[in-house]
This record gives C-alpha cells, sequence and structure tokens, in this order.
C-alpha cells in the first residue's frame, strides 16, 4: 500500500472532563473513500473536525502527507504545537461541507465560488472565474451563478458548498452528514453530485453519514464508531452484511428498524 | 416679541457657524466608527489581559458624561503638557466617547453572525484578517447602519455641548449674538430650527435605510 494521506496517532479529545475520543489510530489512503458510522455522541464529527482544526486536539498527532497537522517539530525533533503559518499550510490539504452549508450569504452564487481561491490562493480573477465557473457546471448550478444563496433550496445551497470546497482542490474532502438538513426530496441531488466526485475524483473522501445505503455505494471502506472508538473498520460488505461487534449488530439492527417503519 | 428683521440679520451669523457643527460631527463620528471597532477587537482578543483592559476603558467612557470628559480633555490635559485647541478637543472628546457605544453596536453586529461563517472561514483556509475583512464584517455592518445612523444623529444633536469648551459653534454663535443684542429669542430658535431641519431628513432617510435592511436580512 503507498503511504497514507491522513494518519491519526493514538488520537484523543476531550471537552473539559467529557472524554469524546478515546486514543485513535486510522489510516485514508490517497483517493480512498471513507464512511464514517455510528451513534450521535459517538465522536465520528468530532474525529473529522480535529482533521479540519475545528476543534483543538488534546493528546496524539494527525499527520497529512506526512506532516503534522497540529505539531512542528523542532530542532531536536521534538514536537511541540505548530505554529498558524504551519497549521494553515497543513490544513491547505483539507476542504469541508458542512451539514448546514454555511455559504456566504453575502455574495453571489459565483462570489461564493470565487472568493477563496482569489482571496486565500491568490489565483488571478479571470482564472479562478473559469474554474468557479466549471465547478458550478459540474453540480449544474452554472445558471444561478448570479443569485443569492437566500433564493435557492437547500439542496441547490448544499451543491454550492460543494463546489465552493471543491474549487479549492483539497487532497481530502470531509462531508459532515451534507444531507441531514434537506427535505428528503433534495437528498437525491446532492448525493448524486457527491457520488460523481466519489467516482471520477483522485480527492480522498471522508462521509459522516446516516445513509447506509449510501456510504454503501460510495465507500470503500466503512469505520463504525462508538464511545469515542472505532469499533469496527472494513469494506461495506463486511460492516453492513456480516457485522462482527455486538454493538456493531445492534446499531445497524436498530437503524434498519428506523428506516423501515413509517414515520 | 418676535422680529423677522432681527432674526434675518442674525441668521447669516449662526448659519455660518453651522459648517463647525457639522465638521466636528462628521469628524468626530468617523473617529467614533474606527475606535469602536478597535475597541470590539481588543475586547475580543483572546489575550485576557487586553481583552479585560480594553473592556474596562470601555466601560468607564461610557459610564460618566461627555461633559466631563470634554472638561478633562480640554481644562486636565494642558496640565500634562498636552493643550489642544477647542475644536480637536471636541472632536477627541465626542470620537471617544461615541466610540464606546458603537463599540457595542458592532458587538451585537458580529455577534449575530453564525458560528457557521468562522467555521467555514477556518475551512477554506483564511486567514484572520481576511476572515474579518472578507466574511465577518461585511455581514456583521449591514443589519446594524440604522443603529450607527441613529448614534449619528444623536451625536450631532449633542455638539452643542462643545461650547462649554469654548468651541465657537452655532449655539455659542447664537449666545454671542443674545449676550451683544440682549435678545435670546430669535438666535436660539434659529438654532433650534438648524438643527431640526439637518436631523429630521436624516433620520427619515435611516427609517428608508432601515427598511432596506430588513428588507435584506
Amino acid at each position: 500500500m503507498s503511504e497514507p494521506i491522513v494518519r491519526y496517532n493514538n488520537v484523543t479529545k476531550y471537552f473539559d472532563d467529557l472524554q469524546v475520543l478515546d486514543g485513535i489510530d486510522f489510516e485514508i489512503q490517497p483517493g480512498e473513500k471513507v464512511a464514517l458510522i455510528g451513534p450521535s455522541g459517538s465522536g465520528k464529527t468530532t474525529f473529522a473536525r480535529l482533521l479540519m482544526t475545528l476543534e483543538e486536539i488534546t493528546d496524539g498527532t494527525i499527520e497529512v502527507e506526512g506532516d503534522y497537522l497540529w505539531h512542528e517539530q523542532d530542532d531536536n525533533g521534538d514536537l511541540k504545537p505548530a505554529s498558524t503559518d504551519h497549521l494553515r499550510k497543513v490544513r491547505s490539504n483539507i476542504g469541508m461541507v458542512f451539514q448546514h452549508f454555511h455559504l456566504f450569504p453575502h455574495m453571489t452564487v459565483l462570489e461564493n465560488v470565487m472568493e477563496a481561491p482569489v482571496t486565500v490562493q491568490g489565483r488571478d480573477k479571470k482564472e479562478a472565474k473559469k474554474s468557479a465557473e466549471d465547478m458550478l457546471d459540474k453540480v449544474g448550478l452554472l445558471d444561478k451563478a448570479d443569485t443569492y444563496p437566500a433564493q435557492l433550496s437547500g439542496g441547490q445551497k448544499q451543491r454550492v458548498a460543494i463546489a465552493r470546497a471543491l474549487v479549492m482542490d483539497p487532497k481530502v474532502l470531509i462531508f459532515d452528514e451534507p444531507t441531514s438538513a434537506l427535505d428528503p426530496e433534495l437528498v437525491g441531488e446532492v448525493l448524486d453530485v457527491i457520488k460523481d466526485i466519489a467516482d471520477q475524483g483522485d480527492t480522498s473522501i471522508l462521509l459522516i453519514t446516516h445513509e447506509m445505503d449510501f456510504a454503501k455505494e460510495v465507500a470503500d471502506r466503512i469505520a463504525f464508531f462508538d464511545g469515542g472508538k472505532i469499533i469496527e473498520d472494513g469494506p461495506p460488505s463486511e460492516i453492513l452484511y456480516n457485522p462482527q461487534a455486538p454493538r456493531l449488530k445492534e446499531f445497524l439492527e436498530r437503524f434498519m428498524n428506523t428506516q423501515s417503519s413509517p414515520e | 416679541m418676535w422680529d423677522w428683521n432681527y432674526a434675518f440679520e442674525v441668521l447669516p451669523d449662526i448659519a455660518s457657524a453651522l459648517w463647525v457643527t457639522i465638521s466636528a460631527t462628521l469628524v468626530g463620528f468617523v473617529l467614533a466608527l474606527v475606535v469602536g471597532l478597535i475597541w470590539t477587537l481588543l475586547i475580543r482578543s483572546n489575550n485576557k489581559i487586553i481583552s479585560n483592559v480594553a473592556d474596562g476603558i470601555v466601560k468607564f467612557i461610557r459610564n460618566t458624561p461627555l461633559l466631563v470628559q470634554l472638561y478633562f480633555i480640554f481644562y486636565v490635559f494642558p496640565q500634562f503638557g498636552l493643550s489642544l485647541e477647542p475644536f480637536t478637543a471636541g472632536v477627541i472628546g465626542l470620537g471617544l466617547h461615541y466610540s464606546t457605544y458603537l463599540s457595542e453596536v458592532y458587538r451585537s453586529g458580529i455577534e449575530s453572525v453564525g458560528p457557521g461563517q468562522w467555521e467555514v472561514a477556518t475551512a477554506l483556509n483564511f486567514d484572520t484578517r481576511k476572515t474579518w475583512t472578507r466574511i465577518i464584517l461585511p455581514q456583521a455592518i449591514p443589519p446594524v447602519l440604522p443603529v450607527i445612523g441613529n448614534y449619528f444623529i444623536t451625536m450631532f444633536k449633542e455638539t452643542p455641548l462643545l461650547s462649554a469648551i469654548t468651541l465657537v459653534e452655532i449655539l455659542q454663535t447664537a449666545q454671542n449674538i443674545g449676550a451683544s443684542t440682549f435678545r435670546y429669542t430669535e438666535p436660539l430658535t434659529i438654532v433650534g430650527v438648524l438643527f431640526l431641519l439637518l436631523s429630521y431628513p436624516a433620520s427619515v432617510a435611516l427609517r428608508q435605510l432601515e427598511i432596506r435592511v430588513t428588507e435584506r436580512y
């Protein structure tokens, strides 16, 4: 196997006295699509937010392409907390799509997608506009380029948010429950876009989801979180159809029941 | 009681002092806008010492009368070697006093921007400065523009306080005229009317702005 693009080494996270991640080791390979499942509060979201640097790591290290994310090595090779510059440099490999989209309401759709390439990456405006338009075309929203987010449906908003994250060309793209905030009839269009990205791109994907069918369709590997640990980790066929851990069996059963029971 | 001839006679003098009032308002308010934002950012600093000191200064200024502050700047500062012209002292006093109100307005505007915007700024790798200038402030300021405008009008109406530190603005001009002719009715009435003529249209315009802002957000 090639060098992993992301490696968690004994990662622990506390919120005050509450432990949410308990010594996690985990690797993501380049281009690999990993789905994270598990009950809420199991730590899967915190796991991903540490990689996006939205939460601070308590203990352990995370490496991205062999560089420490939260740490830097001093002259003696000892680890010290990363400087802002170092953090930003390593973080530039990671992108994220949020449950609630978080589009910039004061910018048009096109400006939303163009903003970071121009402001953060310092790319030429014309060239950034071109790639923003290409990206919007890819998610099927080029015709909405000049509208404001307030005029879009939830599904359209999320597709713009995906374009905005993709245009930065991240090596790893995190999807944090990308369809949980959507009306059921809008879920499909967003899943289609994610499926496209997963199929064509060499971007690694970390997908936090409750959509088991979708996880099965997109992911190379599914990791099951419970109580701040990864309890089971393997190909979708194994995890979903031949679960070993009792807690995973229980989770899947409960899940299938809620799925089939009428609301 | 009311002498139109006398009124028209003194009107040009009073009106010509209006520019002092207006320029004191404008300069003072620009100062307040800038310093107010600085207060807000200092108070939000992660450094507890900076944050607490800034917060303490702001509370102190906000909870003491503007007139006392003006006297202090004009009459006490010279004892420490800082002698200021009445206009400069007045503008600093007004600007500083109103900066503490505006700081509060900025704060509420900034807090109205959801945490998600900060998170997405991190996810897109914005640095701190660009997070503020490109994402947070452009969303925080428009909703509070009507409140900022209100403070502008209030400040304009408070400029006569500057006559207390010998600035010859319109109230002081009117008083000087009154003192030399022993007729106060016309000059003081003119002062009131001039203020009304300027602040009323301003508040109507502000109301329009408020409607537009509410529609947008």
